[in-house]
């Protein structure tokens, strides 16, 4: 009988452990998102597609000086405003041979913003809620803050260098394919 | 008297204009928790309590221990999870990257890695980011069959190269962590 009752309570404990993380998610990480999602919301709903279009047609002008619009300004503001995975839309714009180069440096950048703007990507959110909830149980709120600038700031300098490597990779490979 | 009820009515069309707007975006936000963030912290809220009361948690740790607490380690892990046969199959919804990250989050929170580790460790378990999704990606921006032909291949190859590339500048910015 006591093995029994051992059983139960360490199988209902497998569950018991799930709830508190649970419990410790939904208070900790929910109340910030929901209002941080709602003014992001606002204000994409404020600025509208138009102007963001406008963008898009400057950035497909040839020429290496149009790099930094192309793979780094285009990619940022369509994932800001348009969110995954509409922002991949903002590719029509480009030549062909700059598309493939786009949606990477897009796609690149859905989760590098997650830890200040949640909202461009929040089905996604574990791929830095679960390793910013562990920073900050182990080295608390101030860590973690820090951790998200730094996120952000080397995710714009891997977008931009995903851009370019991967326009030259498309170029050689449509130079092949031709050939 | 015209004048102050047209005023009047201006105010009154913009201050609703504003709340509509807020209100709707109030909606979307709790639609995506709902949708989007609530399932997702059942699920792992469920396997991160059996791997923590099971002791699978440690075993699994141990297992990515050394790969994730130097330099060269997490390197190794964004070259693995970056190979063009592998990144298409593990990039679907980013799950994978999340409960590595999340495993790899218990580690953190128990201060078996070090917090300078986080930074590098966010690109090294993410260089398949869309991988899945590159020829839908590229029919959204209305690409032609021809540019999805040429492109998956290009984007898959440019991972192996930015993959550890990222891992690395993340590295450097993780002085002072």
């Amino acid at each position: 009988m006591d093995v029994l009752v051992q059983a139960a309570v360490w199988f209902i404990g497998l569950f018991q452990k799930g709830s508190e993380v649970f419990v410790g998610l939904v208070t900790g990480i929910i109340p910030l998102v929901i209002v941080l999602l709602t003014a992001f919301n606002a204000l994409i709903a404020l600025i509208g597609q138009e102007r963001i279009d406008k963008i898009g047609e400057a950035a497909g002008k040839e020429g290496f000086q149009y790099m930094p619009l192309r793979y780094l300004v285009l990619p940022v503001v369509a994932v800001f405003v348009l969110t995954n995975p509409m922002a991949y839309t903002m590719g029509r714009f480009l030549p062909e041979k700059y598309k493939p180069a786009f949606y990477d440096a897009a796609v690149s950048f859905v989760h590098p913003p997650l830890g200040i703007f949640p909202h461009v990507n929040p089905g996604e959110l574990f791929v830095w809620a679960g390793i910013a909830q562990g920073v900050t149980t182990g080295y608390g709120e101030a860590e973690t803050a820090a951790l998200a600038v730094r996120y952000l700031i080397v995710g714009l300098i891997v977008i931009f260098i995903r851009g370019i490597v991967t326009e030259r990779i498309t170029a050689f490979l449509w130079a092949r394919r031709a050939g | 008297m015209q004048g102050i009820t047209s005023l009047l009515e201006r105010i009154g069309r913009g201050a609703g204009k504003v709340v509509g707007i807020l209100y709707q975006a109030g909606r979307e936000s709790i639609d995506q928790v709902v949708k989007n963030i609530l399932p997702f912290m059942a699920f792992i809220a469920f396997i991160i309590g059996i791997i923590l009361k099971t002791g699978v948690g440690d075993v699994l740790a141990r297992l990515l221990q050394p790969l994730a607490n130097n330099p060269i380690g997490l390197i190794i892990m964004s070259l693995i999870i970056g190979l063009p046969v592998l990144s298409p199959l593990l990039g679907p919804g980013a799950v994978i990257a999340q409960i590595i990250g999340t495993l790899l989050g218990t580690q953190f929170a128990s201060k078996a890695l070090p917090a300078y580790i986080a930074l590098p460790a966010l690109f090294a378990i993410n260089p398949q980011v869309g991988c899945d999704f590159i020829p839908v990606g590229l029919a959204l921006g209305e690409a032609e069959p021809e540019t999805v032909e040429v492109g998956v291949p290009a984007v898959l190859f440019s991972r192996l190269i930015t993959g550890p590339i990222a891992v690395i500048i993340a590295w450097i910015f993780s002085v002072g962590l």
